[in-house]
């Protein structure tokens, strides 16, 4: 009763929020050209009008009578089991859920959230990638994703300390920040930890991390289910009413951002006093009040670019902070992507995307057009503030042996603190 | 049964029915829309929706029709976005501010207003009929639109053209007499009236909702797209 | 009175014979604006003087022709045009002096001798004469409506109809019932085509009909003794084959689109069209843009007001003299597009109610299995 299942969710998700949006859409089909995956491959499957055509038939079949007619009259097929593992694939692989697709559209139509929804009903069907499922499964049962343990997380935790000679206070009850990591950070960039770690002791900021809340990826977010999203993201909240910080810090990572800021309040009841932000934000904020100050031209790695992430740039607002800090790091040496801000080009492995094997020449294929970004530009270092992009380009750039350095902003402040 | 007859019976009871049709078919996609719930935005806004909104209606009226260039993704569509701008373009002008139309608003509404000459509305006309035939060509090749075309959208595509061509025949008076092509125009006219509210060319109604949302999402995120 | 020919006639009324054949090419003239078979079979005749000759020919032979013209609810508009009428020698002569036996307002009798001379022409003359009718017939209740000499004007029409040699219906209310037949038609006006259905009615509409128009079709008559080609609407395709606006020496403004907006305006005083006004002449059939009106001196729209449609069928009823052509006519009150406002928000608040209950439903199952 899969269909049964995933008819349900969306009769469920569908609002006036939804149903509005489902009627302005005129088929102009304007939104394939915004999508990088169908600019890599042609394949018009991946249009982002055609990646929610499930939730529209649903919306038509059971809310519309032109709807109910045209599969009365055999016009058009309900939503079958085959519908649901042809479009598992399109939205789950073939989607970053970016939102270019959403700029584009003449009619504003937010294409990425509607994708979410149709994710939300392969949850519900339990038609989701087997990969994804496996690191959800994790997160569920170990905390993380990627599977480290408490303990793991303890000894990574100490050797990092040990390592980068830097102080992370653990569980500091009443103190002011909570920073929350990703285990990506953790097993695959440390140097972030260490970075991060460095900015909050130099600004003198009162901050901890939590043993308990330590997660900061949302797999459940990436999955689509409700369920599972608010399981983890109380596991943040309720570490941090616990240890009654004042507001939490994501650190450098882009749905997490999405999830707790812009999405958790209307998931569930979210601690009405404590602030959501991104170290981003907060790097800007100690640099403009002078809390820490960075060394002019630190980068010397020649012409350096920033990769806007999807989910803290064009969906988080923290466009011109990097472009603050990169003009004291870099001066002259900084340059744009085309094109970049808001409408810049997802690095094609976010989204629960670059946990899935299969989906991965897609996403090279989708990161071909980042190189070509980059080599318009001329560019030989980029950094971002996504560790899941971070962990795109860096696949990436190997893949297409070029000779790219890919950084994260935050380890570059760290190296330029004066 | 004679043309003048069918003129008359297509200007009078005719669109008096269309025009009933219309107006409570699109009342019905609207509050059904507006009724279907929705829910309250608890999440706190960096910057301001309503903002947000307006700027997204100032720039889809203002800005976007006449230099759509601004969107990155028009060098990879251009016959959409020009053909489509040029279409929008030359209807707008004709029913608005083409003399004969604008009559057809006085009488309804009460008051009318000051025209553009009609060698130009019947240029924008021109115009429009040949967007809208690189329109249906475009959908009929290129590969997206194939995928996501169904035959309801070629039907609004015909059921929007024959009013065009039959309104520029008449202007012109090609091939028939006039009252048989006022007559196919109000014809045409008046099933154009019933089809809008059973299809997607109600889109111009929805399209305040979409762009409202469009710009409190950004709004809220302080984002300016 | 109908024992000399028209030649005949006029030579006794002291014409001479260039006089006459003034006449014939006048009239040729009125005919030759089309739908005349020409005769130019010999190459070294031009057509117009064939046909000349041919009306001159036919004059000269054909005795004058009997016509009986019945006036019901009218307003003797379009005979007053006819002896208005500026070519004094055609209309005098086709018409006061040569053929007119019954016409309850130009005739000098009245009263039951003017009936009996009626009943002689149509007993002495069955099948020949013409059968003029101007006004409408009015229907409703027997058509008691309008009565003479205490016959109803259908029963009369129906008498004098049935053994007429042709039956021409003169000015909008004869043809298309005109403004007696204007919302409400208390009277069921009609005009004779309506009712006479088993005889070709020829219709010359217009408020009234233009003279030339009337007695160029009478000239037809005369000279070739059948009814010109007829419009779907039975009307002389020689006369109503064009529009005013196909033919209005204001078209080019209106291709322009120079339009005056007001009488008297900047527009109006320098000749502009007013398409703006009302000008009903895209859907109007007849020559007043041609022929004109006073000997062709000029016609409503040259002295500034939009035309009627006065020879379209139904021009009272048709949106207002001052609303544009092109409005719809007989709009839908803003009552009636209220109530149609308000039945589509039910209905839509209906399923929209249905659509919230099947989320609901949706909601409920799960919750039942998630405890």
């Amino acid at each position: 009763m899969k269909s049964k299942q995933a008819m349900d969710t969306f009769v469920q998700e569908t609002g006036g929020w939804v149903a509005a949006q489902l009627e302005a859409c005129t088929r102009c089909g304007l939104c394939a050209e915004a999508c990088h995956f169908y600019e890599a491959t042609g394949n018009p499957d991946y249009a982002p009008v055609w990646k929610m055509e499930l939730l529209r038939r649903a919306y038509e079949q059971r809310f519309t009578f032109s709807g109910k007619w045209k599969q009365a009259l055999g016009i058009e097929k309900g939503v079958t089991e085959e519908d649901l593992t042809e479009w598992s694939r399109l939205v789950y692989e073939a989607c970053t859920v970016c939102n270019k697709c959403a700029m584009v559209c003449p009619m504003g139509i937010q294409i990425g959230p509607l994708i979410h929804e149709v994710r939300s009903a392969m949850a519900a069907a339990g038609v989701v990638p087997d990969d994804l499922m496996k690191a959800t499964q994790n997160q569920l049962q170990v905390g993380s994703p990627l599977g480290v343990s408490d303990d793991m997380f303890e000894e990574r935790l100490e050797w990092i300390t040990d390592e980068w000679e830097v102080d992370i206070p653990i569980d500091k009850k009443g103190a002011d920040t909570l920073v929350v990591f990703t285990s990506i950070e953790l097993m695959k960039f440390p140097t972030n930890f260490a970075a991060i770690a460095t900015i909050m002791n130099k600004a003198g900021e009162n901050w901890t991390i939590s043993s308990k809340g330590r997660e900061v990826v949302n797999f459940g977010f990436f999955e689509g289910s409700h369920e599972h999203t608010v399981l983890f993201l109380k596991r943040v909240f309720d570490a941090a009413k616990e240890l009654e910080v004042k507001r939490i810090v994501i650190s450098e990572c882009g749905h997490a951002y999405d999830a707790f800021r812009w999405t958790a309040a209307n998931l569930m009841d979210v601690p009405v006093d404590i602030e959501i932000t991104h170290i981003l934000a907060v790097i800007a904020g100690f640099i403009r009040q002078g809390k820490i100050k960075l060394r002019n031209e630190a980068h010397k790695n020649g012409t350096i670019s920033f990769h806007d992430a999807c989910k803290i740039q064009r969906r988080g607002g923290l466009i011109n902070e990097p472009r603050e800090i990169l003009k004291i790091l870099a001066g002259d040496s900084f340059k744009e992507l085309t094109p970049n801000r808001e409408q810049a080009m997802c690095c094609g492995g976010g989204g629960g995307v670059i946990s899935i094997k299969e989906a991965d020449p897609l996403r090279f294929a989708a990161f071909g057009l980042k190189v070509e970004q980059m080599k318009k530009a001329g560019t030989q270092s980029v950094c971002m503030t996504c560790s899941n992009c971070r962990l795109q380009f860096s696949e990436g750039v190997a893949h297409y042996q070029l000779d790219v350095k890919v950084r994260g902003l935050s380890e570059m402040v760290a190296d330029a603190l004066v | 049964m004679n043309w003048t007859e069918i003129l008359e019976f297509s200007r009078g009871p005719f669109f008096n029915v269309a025009l009933f049709i219309f107006v409570a078919g699109m009342m019905y996609r609207l509050v059904r829309i507006l009724l279907l719930g929705w829910s309250r935005d608890r999440v706190p806004g960096k910057g301001s929706k309503l903002w947000g909104s307006i700027r997204s209606f100032l720039k889809g009226i203002l800005i976007l029709p006449f230099i759509p260039w601004v969107k990155n993704t028009f060098t990879k569509n251009p016959i959409t976005y020009l053909a489509g701008g040029i279409f929008h373009l030359g209807l707008f002008a004709v029913i608005f501010l083409g003399t004969p139309h604008m009559l057809v608003w006085k009488s309804l509404l009460g008051f009318g207003w000051p025209t553009l000459p009609v060698p130009i509305i019947d240029f924008l006309a021109a115009a429009a009929i040949v967007a809208m035939f690189a329109l249906l060509i475009n959908r009929h090749i290129h590969p997206v639109m194939k995928r996501i075309t169904a035959l309801g959208d070629y039907l609004n595509w015909l059921l929007v053209f024959l009013p065009m061509v039959s309104g520029y025949m008449m202007t012109h008076h090609l091939f028939f007499r006039y009252e048989v092509l006022y007559s196919l125009h109000m014809i045409s006219v008046n099933i154009l009236l019933i089809w809008i509210p059973l299809s997607r060319i109600s889109h111009f109604m929805f399209y305040f909702f979409s762009r409202a949302i469009h710009g409190a999402q950004f709004g809220k995120r302080a984002v300016t797209p | 009175m109908v024992n000399k020919t028209i030649y005949e006639e006029l030579r006794s009324a002291g014409y001479s014979r260039r006089d006459f054949m003034k006449l014939c090419s006048m009239v040729a003239g009125a005919m030759s604006l089309g739908g005349v078979p020409l005769f130019a079979k010999s190459v070294s005749v031009s057509p117009e003087k064939e046909l000349t000759k041919t009306v001159a020919k036919a004059l000269q032979s054909n005795f004058r022709v009997p016509i009986i013209w019945l006036e019901f609810q009218d307003c003797a508009g379009c005979s007053e045009a006819l002896t208005r009428s500026q070519s004094p020698t055609l209309v005098d002569l086709v018409l006061n002096k040569i053929s007119i036996e019954y016409h309850e307002t130009l005739s000098a009798a009245a009263g039951f001798q003017l009936e009996a001379n009626k009943e002689h022409i149509m007993e002495a003359y069955a099948g020949k004469y013409v059968l003029v009718v101007e006004g409408s017939i009015p229907t409703a209740e027997d058509g008691l409506h309008c009565t003479i000499g205490g016959r109803s004007a259908l029963d009369i029409l129906h008498e004098a109809a049935a053994s007429a040699g042709a039956i021409i219906a003169t000015g909008n209310c004869a043809t298309f019932g005109g403004i007696p037949k204007a919302k409400p038609n208390p009277t069921a006006a009609k005009g004779v085509w309506e009712i006479i259905k088993d005889k070709a009615v020829l219709n010359i509409p217009g408020c009234p009909a233009i003279p030339e128009v009337f007695t160029g079709i009478l000239s037809h008559y005369l000279v070739f003794g059948t009814l010109p080609a007829l419009d779907s609407l039975n009307r002389p395709k020689t006369f109503y084959g064009h529009t005013i606006h196909d033919r209005c020496l204001r078209r080019p403004f209106y291709d322009a689109g120079k339009f005056a907006n007001s009488f008297d305006d900047f527009g109006a005083r320098n000749g502009w069209c007013l398409y703006k006004l009302g000008c009903k002449g895209p859907t109007t059939y007849n020559s007043c843009a041609t022929i004109k009106w006073e000997a062709g001196l000029s016609f409503p729209i040259q002295s500034g007001h939009p035309c009627l449609g006065c020879s379209q069928p139904g021009f009272w009823d048709g949106g207002g003299f001052y609303q544009g052509q092109s409005a719809p006519l007989d709009r839908p009150t803003a009552t009636a597009v209220g109530a149609a406002a308000v039945a589509g928000a039910a209905i839509g608040a209906g399923v929209a109610l249905n659509n919230r209950g099947q989320k609901r439903r949706v909601q409920s199952t799960e919750n039942k299995r998630a405890e």
